[in-house]
């Protein structure tokens, strides 16, 4: 390729795991019904004032923390003002590089396949979501549920190369809020939206001086990582097509936005018609010093976090690092396994029935691991029963998808299906002699010294008994019954 | 039996004596609501409905207030004197009018003032101008101008104002009575629709010092929806009014009040002048000391301009909430902006329009150093020259405006620049959150004069201590406006 | 020659969605002039641009910021009171496009 693409993103992800929002007392929680989490000043009533949530600045500290940022000695916060339905008060509160947002020049290191990358981190700030509207035929409704929820904006330097970089970055970055209980990072519901900036350069050329980049072409909207991925590739394969057909000096540095069904991304205004949004600092929020035994308490309370947790399940538990990663990928996920061993399950006997059973499931019906039925505590009990040799493995493969189909706990299912295994010696000694006088020949070979046809025999009974008989307990009786003929 | 005109302290003690009820007051407070409305236009709305309140112990309870038409009052219309609110009803009621509600206060009144607080004049406002009581041929100033108008008629003790620039303190010269604003952050300003948030402050208008103190003790303290109050529990205004004022120091301004540093002065402004040297005689007697002190006249000339571009920049943003989306007439339009641009244009005043425009200039990109930091670099430079006075000084006093009342007819209320320094200097209390109490201290042509006394931020109390004092060495306290012509 | 012109003053309006008359253009081109005039004494000041900006009166304050405590919210009665136009528990608007 005689090309090389830098492209940067604009990462918002609204924090859910606070009570309120980031400025208002209200509930910060997703809902169907229309305005049912509002307080005044989400609709801007007249004379209404911003407060600043604690618990959302503790949050964007940590997030700024593990991006190795600098934070601020004080926090302020600024208004962006436009115009648009959304937007009540007629400006967002947010924060602007200046003074100091909660986080800047920091960086990141993630994985690309199994390459270390690290991607700059410009600055990263707190600030308000919209409200949402929805189109009807000629008119367009508001629902300020959303107005006012705390949203943290991360812009990271051009220093991606690829759409896979970049998206490797996000899903490291969902993962890490959803691991510090930051946020959901629920794409579905639009927790995550991404704004991506792409320009190329010939591939020779120094990227390291910014003189030498090509014109910037911000995407805006860009709400899935799918979208990100796709948004990026054609950007890219646009952008080459211009300097193929040598119009590519022609293009003015502009926005444009991503057309999920045409996939392509179309024009919406040059730089030149760029809004002012007339930034300047709330009067209505006070400075706010950050001090420093605050920071060491966050720094402190930040959780392990995916990597860490990978380490941890190849070096001590001892998986393997495909099933390691698959685990981490999703916070849910990773729990429920940590649970699992907690309760007194084998490392890999959970690894085993997550990564592949229970990830098939949730993959097979598109669902979340907190919305089905079985819970770490049922799996655990599914691993110990078989462990007792209770139920054979297979049996337990049975339970475990009646358990999910049926909403029943693993022991009314045993129960209900008549699962469990059969020791009573005198039905497995009357069936075995049943069985032995049915193989006539397997006994004479028997005795003639090919003693590993015992194998057989004992599949024949458990296969006969429709699998509940207990196999060793059925072997030992067989190896018995066999010498008294 | 005009219990009315007398002190709120006098009328409690009638009213815990039976010789007259909440009942009657409120009758009686309203009849000359009426009377006041047909002659000088006080009032967007007189509430014929209000009801008494049970007389207790609390200095207000039972006694009839106006209020401003700024602040947000539950199940009452609330206009700020501006179209764009012709029909607001809000469903919550200002933190600080809550708290006087708290106490018993009965509100008969909402009073008239310059569209949102933006203006000096009383001429601005959706329902027509606001004449002058001693004069209706003068202007009561603005922008509580009904606030004012309605307390020196006898009306009641005392209204609600709030003061951006001098919204208070001049009004209160105009009409001959007390307007007192406190320390930035001591009222909460939630409820009060804000016009320049950093500036703004809500204050009262009364016939003596002692009320003053009386009806901030009341609205004041620190309010979980305004992040700027602060916690006063400790201050009680009312305790050291009557105290000995011997030894104190006061300062004033050579550059403002030195005759000669006015070339083309006039005869008003000549006997305006020789009174407040009068007034510093009194002060003297009272045994304080009185100094001259010498401020940098290019910092006094750019305090009008200061403001301006301050209040302006604030104002513009505030107000962006103001669409007719969510409340306010709606109105038609092809599409949102066209709805929101009709509003605007059909509902705000000419005046606002043009600040509107000045300050959304001086907060563009390109503009903002110039302008808009210049500005907030020049309040700095003043509210550090007066603080360099308070530390020397125990408080500030000068004359308020160049002289009485101007006439209505041919006043305009631009920024125009012949302004003086005289005129504007009491916006450096908004700048610097300063305590400033204004008090009647004369008459010229048969109009009132006043005097203001300045302090430093937190010092309320000796600022009130001062003004109390001198009050009661002069001839103006709990004076009723009369028409002499 | 003033820098202020008329095309600039309505393209301002313009953006904060008003309307202006030719008389109130007209005025906010002399208002900016006398504004302008006394900016330039203020640049005047020596070393103005080594003062920090003040955004707030009390410079110095110290606050506390809200504990993540929710509130009740407010009824969709009290919220849609005084909306002109809604559609159910929502406030409704022209169909909003781009």
């Amino acid at each position: 390729m005689k090309y090389k693409a830098l492209i940067g993103i604009e990462m918002h992800c609204q924090i859910t795991e606070t009570n309120t929002k980031a400025f208002s007392s209200a509930k910060n929680s997703y809902t169907i019904i229309p305005n049912e989490n509002v307080r005044p000043v989400d609709m801007a009533f007249p004379g209404t004032l911003p407060v600043v949530n604690k618990e959302a600045v503790k949050k964007s500290l940590m997030a700024s923390m593990i991006l190795n940022c600098k934070q601020p000695d004080y926090i302020y916060f600024e208004r962006k003002n436009y115009y648009y339905p959304d937007l009540p008060k007629g400006f967002q509160i947010t924060q602007e590089t200046k003074p100091a947002p909660v986080g800047i020049c920091g960086y990141l290191d993630y994985y690309v396949n199994d390459e270390i990358k690290r991607v700059r981190i410009n600055n990263i700030h707190l600030e308000e979501d919209s409200a949402s509207l929805d189109h009807k035929n000629n008119a367009s409704t508001i629902d300020y549920n959303r107005a006012g929820v705390p949203l943290l904006e991360l812009v990271t330097y051009p220093d991606f190369r690829s759409a896979e970089e970049a998206v490797s970055f996000l899903e490291t970055m969902r993962c890490i809020y959803q691991y510090a209980g930051i946020s959901e990072g629920d794409s579905k519901k639009g927790q995550i939206r991404c704004d991506v900036n792409v320009s190329i350069m010939d591939e020779d050329i120094d990227e390291t001086k910014e003189e030498n980049w090509g014109t910037k072409i911000e995407i805006k909207n860009v709400n899935s990582f799918s979208a990100v991925k796709d948004a990026i590739n054609y950007e890219i394969q646009r952008q080459i097509e211009l300097k193929e057909t040598g119009t590519y000096d022609e293009m003015e540095q502009q926005t444009r936005r991503w057309d999920d069904e045409k996939q392509e991304t179309v024009y919406m205004r040059s730089k030149v018609d760029a809004i002012d949004y007339k930034y300047f600092i709330e009067p209505n929020i006070p400075k706010f010093k950050i001090k420093q035994e605050w920071l060491d308490e966050i720094r402190g309370l930040i959780p392990e976090l995916p990597n860490e947790r990978k380490e941890k399940y190849i070096s001590k538990y001892e998986l393997n690092k495909k099933d390691a990663e698959t685990l981490v990928k999703e916070k849910n996920i990773s729990d429920f396994f940590e649970r699992c061993i907690e309760l007194g399950c084998e490392a890999k006997e959970a690894s085993n029935w997550i990564t592949t059973r229970l990830l098939g499931y949730l993959n097979k019906n598109d669902l979340n691991i907190n919305d089905i039925y079985m819970t770490p505590e049922m799996l655990t009990e599914i691993c110990l029963i078989v462990k007792n040799g209770k139920i054979s493995t297979q049996q337990a493969k049975e339970v475990f998808a009646y358990v999910l189909e049926e909403r029943k706990t693993p022991q009314e299912i045993i129960k209900e299906k008549g699962f469990e295994q059969n020791s009573n010696e005198e039905e497995i000694i009357e069936l075995v002699n049943k069985i032995l006088e049915e193989n006539e020949q397997a006994v004479n070979d028997y005795k003639n010294g090919k003693t590993n046809i015992i194998g057989y025999l004992v599949g024949q009974v458990l296969k006969a008994s429709k699998g509940k008989f207990n196999p060793g307990l059925t072997a030992k009786i067989l190896n018995e019954e066999i010498r008294k003929r | 039996m005009k219990y009315l005109e007398k002190s709120i302290t006098e009328i409690h003690e009638a009213l815990l004596n039976k010789t007259v009820t909440s009942e009657q007051l409120i009758k009686e407070s309203l009849e000359k609501s009426h009377e006041i409305q047909k002659k000088y236009n006080a009032f967007v709305t007189i509430l014929d409905n209000a009801k008494p309140t049970e007389v207790t112990n609390e200095l207000i309870s039972g006694i009839p207030f106006g209020v401003k038409d700024n602040y947000s009052t539950k199940n009452v219309l609330s206009t700020g004197s501006s179209n764009t609110l012709k029909d607001y009803i809000p469903f919550f009621t200002a933190t600080s009018i809550d708290n006087l509600f708290k106490k018993g206060a009965v509100m008969v009144n909402k009073t008239v003032l310059d569209e949102f607080g933006m203006g000096g004049t009383g001429t601005t406002g959706h329902t027509g101008i606001v004449k002058n009581p001693w004069n209706p041929l003068h202007m009561c100033a603005g922008s509580s101008a009904g606030s004012a108008c309605a307390v020196a008629t006898g009306v009641y003790p005392y209204a609600t104002g709030s003061d951006t620039g001098d919204s208070i303190r001049k009004p209160a010269a105009y009409c001959g009575i007390v307007g007192y604003k406190p320390t930035y952050g001591m009222i909460s300003r939630y409820g009060l629709f804000p016009f320049a948030s950093s500036l703004d402050h809500c204050g009262v208008l009364t016939r003596n010092v002692e009320d003053a103190a009386i009806v901030v003790n009341t609205m004041k303290g620190k309010d979980k929806n305004d992040m700027t109050s602060w916690d006063s529990s400790g201050v009680d205004l009312t305790k050291t009014l009557k105290n000995d004022v011997t030894g104190l120091k006061l300062a004033y301004i050579k550059e403002l009040c030195d005759i000669k540093k006015y070339k083309n002065a006039d005869a008003t402004l000549k006997e305006h002048l020789e009174n407040f040297q009068r007034t510093l005689k009194i002060c003297k007697e009272l045994g304080m000391e009185v100094e001259e002190v010498s401020v940098d006249e290019k910092l006094l000339n750019s305090i009008a301009s200061t403001y301006v571009v301050i209040s302006c920049a604030e104002a513009t943003s505030n107000m962006s909430n103001l669409t007719g989306i969510i409340f306010g007439p709606r109105e038609e339009g092809k599409n949102y902006v066209e709805m929101i641009k009709n509003y605007r244009t059909k509902n705000f005043s000419p005046l606002i329009k043009r600040r509107f425009i000045i300050g959304s200039y001086v907060l563009q990109k390109e503009n903002k150093d110039r302008y808009f930091f210049n500005a907030q670099r020049i309040r700095r430079l003043l509210v550090d020259e007066w603080k360099k006075i308070f530390e020397s000084f125990d408080a500030v006093i000068l004359p308020v405006g160049t002289g009485p009342a101007p006439l209505l007819e041919g006043s305009k209320d631009q920024i125009d620049n012949s302004t003086k320094a005289l005129e504007e200097h009491l916006q450096v209390g908004n700048f610097g959150g300063f305590p400033s109490i204004t008090i009647p201290n004369g008459f010229i042509n048969n109009l009132p004069v006043g005097v203001n006394i300045t302090g430093n931020c937190y010092e309320d109390e000796k600022v009130l201590n001062i003004a109390y004092q001198l009050e009661s060495k002069m001839n103006y306290k709990n004076q009723i406006a009369k028409e002499n012509n | 020659m003033s820098k202020f012109t008329k095309e600039m003053v309505e393209d301002y309006a313009d953006k904060l969605l008003i309307g202006l008359t030719e008389e109130e253009s007209q005025m906010v081109l002399n208002e900016f002039d006398v504004i302008d005039q006394s900016i330039d004494v203020i640049n005047q000041i020596p070393n103005i641009d080594l003062v920090e900006p003040m955004s707030f009166c009390l410079d110095d304050l110290e606050v506390d910021l809200r504990e993540d405590e929710i509130e009740e919210s407010i009824s969709i009665e009290e919220l849609l009171q005084n909306c002109d136009e809604t559609s159910d528990r929502e406030v409704e608007v022209i169909k909003v496009v781009g």
